[in-house]
């Protein structure tokens, strides 16, 4: 067995990059550029076949060091195409460049998707072979019909280089372009392939592309639209890293009828003031002030529920100060039964316990009539980091409010066992195995998940039993019934890394197959766990498209289409800033 | 293993070392990303929510391309409600991203299904009854949700169930194993509202509509019954000029026409605009969105359909103090899907957006 640097293809997994940002060292075993003159007449080839560099750099930080540098480079050439300005883009192809066509090839297939969604695949066995320029106007053309780009990426999905002079490397990518077609329809554009890129005075360019698959497809109306500014809801405030958005606290958001109306409305917690969406046949109307719960602001997971049984909906809102202090709360309002709230100091106890809670599930543990809090417990990032990626142990606990009669909250946690010391991001609670007591699963960062099966109040943690450990980075899970036999499964929503599996392609004969198998499911992203008839579960095979997201956090399990069977919705991505660069 | 992002990479560690090891330089993250973040660079970003449609038998079909929700503002909390009442389900996200609340107004209707719209109410425990259970059967099969308050990430959910029949089935049968293990069963018709009630009574609710409006224009700042003003652009021959809507209209409605050479749908109505111009009804002014180097091929497509209305180019300066205001005020070039045509009246007011290809009447 190879000894690999662990730690390196760690840090680079779950950060995504190694050494100071915007310093890329040249590698010591690495020449720089190559000698540019001889660009200029080459003639086209006759085929594009790119090789495997036959001595490639096998040090990870350099191999990592270029890929990211490639990577970056098409990023920007990706934002040239989505800007539709070819003539700049130009600017990343050699002068002899040589690349497979991705225009106007013969139609392999074309099939009617649900939805009426058309899709085609083309035939790329034999594409012409066109100089950069042409080979441009092709791309254009793929997209000339579009209204709008939504979004151009050229990926890198594997990179191999070639030790020694001249410097190159054969480049694993995948093409995305999504936009609007002119009445408003989605339209996109998935392409895989290989490039080989070269240094031209310091700088990589690609001077050859080579297709190897290319799909279209397009629906002629949308499925959803965008209404949030018409509909009175679409604030925005500024770009996160900003002064004013630079809060960890990742502020989460509530659904419920708050005044008896009979319509939904919208609680939604934000830095410098909270929001109140009251719904209304006349449309929506920002009440949060008026209304009693604009302050404090800063708000997490936030929950709807009856406490007091009486018959309104009464609210409750995390807190974890951006991770910077242990001293978090959770607020408790109380609803007069028309919609307007009175915070209520302390929060009945809820205001007595340190949670860093990002999220809240409740639900009637105990099965006495009153409706029990669990708040998440993760960690304090700004004192201690989490002590391992796999199976961190200094998270903070966990609560498990039992509400005791409405008039008061005590934490049970401990005494029930489900405190722990895990960094716990999410929870859902359902009654998975049908016996009448509603179960618990809770989704973990930086290591495996619980499933506290409830047993008339008393709980045990089953995840292990069941085979719903799911290791990784659990970001948040739902329960629902997502192949129609009555019994509810479980999906977990997880971090998946183009990085993470790039780098562990390079590792997986050589990386101790425990370990692989760990940090490959780390990047694996989200998991459907099937529940079987005698009750275990069996974590759905990622073919035919899977579920596997990216950088995912909150789902849906709903029927969006209304055809009978549960769809997934989920939120992704971490931080999007102004620049296209990423790790 | 932070450390290591200082440079530290590379020592060797086994699984038992790596699964426990203290993890580096406490806060070191943190201000690497708030330092990272501030300089406005990404960490996972640009990854657009998604949408899979469940085809059944551990098929899924991701649809989110084209799914018109696939933002990628760095999403966290949502639900999913019947905001407007008509019958499916819409999407509030709150996005990461510039802070922002995303609403969207689900577009398919029961194009490919009818709804059953659930409520529920205990009479033994708590009447929410939350942790509830409710499978609906229909000849096509069954599907079951939990009646939650507290799943995905942050997000609380409604307190109704909306599951999809189908577009053939005409009733379902519904059974709600209610918090405690009780069972009913209960028949509800294909299209109705009820609340379900503990015990097996069912009652029929009123639906309150509360229409969702169409979006915005995207992509455009002014809206209908806006002014719009002078504009600082390029002529065809790379010099700075106004574009006005008063005196382009002299008198009569303006088309102002917003194109570009690599648009497809742009070029081909070119030869309708200049019938439009000659026949003199209307005015007709275009302009390019054309980045500056590809504005040569514009002009070339306008003289090749023998265009003799004025046309206009992006990459002027509204200079400080002149009358012409900045191409921004006017529009986000970012998000504007083309064609687009204005439809101003003489006094430089928005009457009309049309959006797409414009039709011959």
């Amino acid at each position: 067995m190879k000894s690999i640097p662990i730690h390196s293809v760690l840090a680079l997994l779950l950060l995504g990059a190694c050494g100071d940002e915007g310093s890329t060292p040249a590698p010591s075993d690495q020449p720089g550029s190559s000698p540019a003159a001889e660009e200029e007449t080459a003639p086209l080839p006759d085929r594009i076949e790119i090789p495997d560099p036959t001595d490639r750099i096998t040090q990870l930080e350099l191999v990592e060091d270029e890929s990211e540098a490639v990577a970056d480079r098409l990023l920007a050439f990706s934002d040239k195409v989505r800007r539709r300005d070819f003539a700049s883009a130009r600017e990343w192809l050699s002068d002899d460049f040589a690349g497979e066509s991705m225009s106007g090839l013969p139609v392999a297939e074309e099939r009617e998707r649900p939805l009426d969604v058309e899709e085609i695949s083309y035939d790329v066995s034999a594409p012409p072979i066109q100089g950069p320029d042409e080979f441009l106007a092709g791309v254009a053309s793929l997209i000339a019909p579009w209204s709008r780009v939504d979004s151009a990426i050229w990926k890198v999905k594997g990179a191999e280089f070639q030790r020694g002079r001249p410097h190159w490397g054969k480049i694993k990518l995948f093409i995305h372009l999504t936009g609007r077609g002119p009445r408003g329809g989605g339209e996109a554009v998935k392409a895989w392939g290989y490039a080989r890129v070269k240094q031209v005075s310091g700088t990589w360019m690609v001077d050859r592309f080579e297709l190897t698959s290319l799909s279209t497809s397009r629906r002629e109306s949308p499925i959803f639209v965008s209404v949030a500014p018409a509909a009175g809801v679409g604030y925005v405030s500024t770009r996160f890293g900003k002064p004013g958005n630079t809060s960890f606290a990742f502020n989460g958001t509530a659904c419920a009828d708050i005044d008896g109306d009979g319509d939904w409305d919208l609680f939604v917690p934000s830095d410098g003031r909270n929001f109140l969406y009251v719904n209304s046949p006349e449309g929506f109307s920002e009440e949060a002030r008026e209304r009693g719960v604009d302050q404090p602001d800063g708000g997490t997971g936030t929950v709807f529920f009856d406490f007091d049984n009486d018959h309104d909906l009464d609210l409750v809102v995390g807190h974890v100060d951006d991770g910077q202090t242990a001293g978090t709360r959770i607020e408790l309002y109380t609803n007069d039964g028309q919609g307007h709230f009175t915070r209520v100091p302390g929060g009945l106890g809820l205001g007595s316990k340190e949670v860093v809670a990002y999220s809240l599930t409740v639900f009637d543990y105990d099965g006495d009539g009153w409706l029990d809090l669990f708040a998440c417990g993760y960690g304090i990032t700004a004192k201690e980091h989490n002590n391992s990626w796999v199976q961190a142990t200094n998270g903070s606990p966990n609560a498990l409010f039992h509400n005791e009669g409405g008039k008061r909250f005590v934490d049970v946690a401990s005494e029930l066992g489900l405190a722990g010391n895990s960094w716990s991001y999410a929870s859902a609670a359902a009654d998975y195995d049908a016996d009448g007591d509603v179960d618990l699963y809770v989704a973990n960062d930086y290591g495996t998940n619980n499933l506290w099966r409830n047993d008339g109040g008393t709980f045990t943690d089953v995840a292990e039993d069941l085979g719903v450990l799911d290791p990784g980075n659990g970001m948040g899970c739902n329960f629902a019934d997502l192949n129609g036999d009555g019994r509810l499964d479980l999906y977990v929503s997880n971090m998946s890394s183009t990085a993470g599996n790039r780098i562990l392609d390079r590792y997986a004969d050589e990386l101790d197959p425990q370990v692989y198998a760990i940090l490959k499911k780390s990047a694996a992203g989200n998991t459907i766990f099937l529940q079987d008839p005698d009750g275990g579960f069996t974590r759905l095979p990622k073919k035919n498209g899977g579920v596997g997201g990216s950088w995912a956090w909150s789902t849906a399990m709903a029927d969006f289409d209304l055809d009978g069977r549960i769809d997934v919705f989920c939120t992704n991505g971490f931080v999007t800033g102004d620049q296209p660069f990423d790790t | 293993m932070v450390a290591s992002t200082q440079g530290e990479c590379g020592t060797d560690e086994g699984l038992k070392d790596f699964t426990t090891q203290e993890v580096g330089n406490q806060g070191y993250v943190q201000r690497h990303n708030t330092q990272m973040f501030a300089e406005g660079r990404s960490f996972s970003g640009n990854e657009r929510d998604k949408l899979w449609l469940n085809l059944g038998d551990g098929q899924w079909f991701d649809v989110s391309d084209l799914s018109g929700c696939d933002s990628p503002n760095d999403g966290r909390a949502l639900v999913t409600c019947d905001f407007d009442g008509d019958g499916d389900l819409d999407l509030f996200v709150h996005e990461l991203q510039r802070e922002r609340h995303a609403l969207y107004r689900n577009e398919l209707g029961t194009l490919y299904g009818n709804p059953i719209r659930l409520r529920l109410r205990a009479t033994k425990g708590q009447w929410e009854a939350i942790g509830a259970t409710v499978t609906v059967t229909t000849e096509d099969g069954t599907r079951s949700l939990p009646l939650s308050r507290g799943a995905g990430f942050e997000s609380s959910q409604p307190g109704e169930l909306i599951f999809g029949l189908g577009p053939d089935a005409e009733e379902a049968q519904v059974q709600v194993r209610w918090p405690g293990g009780a069972v009913d069963e209960y028949t509800v018709g294909a299209g109705q509202s009820v609340t379900l009630v503990e015990g097996g009574e069912s009652e029929p609710f009123e639906v309150v509509r509360c229409p969702l409006p169409d979006p915005l224009p995207p992509g455009l700042r002014k809206h209908t019954g806006d002014t719009v003003p002078p504009l600082a652009v390029m002529n065809g021959s790379d010099e700075e000029v106004e574009l006005d809507p008063v005196a382009l209209a002299d008198g009569k409605p303006l088309y102002l026409n917003l194109w570009a050479s690599y648009c497809g749908p742009c070029v081909a109505e070119m030869p309708l605009l200049q019938k439009k111009h000659v026949e003199g009804e209307v005015r007709v002014a275009v302009l390019s969105m054309d980045a500056p180097a590809d504005q040569p091929k514009a002009a070339a497509i306008l003289k090749k359909v023998g265009a003799t209305f004025p046309a206009f180019y992006l990459g002027a300066k509204a200079s400080a103090g002149g009358t012409a205001h900045p191409i921004e005020e006017l529009l986000d070039l970012e998000r504007l899907p083309i064609p687009t045509t204005l439809v101003l009246d003489a006094e430089g007011n928005i009457t009309d957006i049309i959006r797409g290809p414009l039709q011959e009447d």
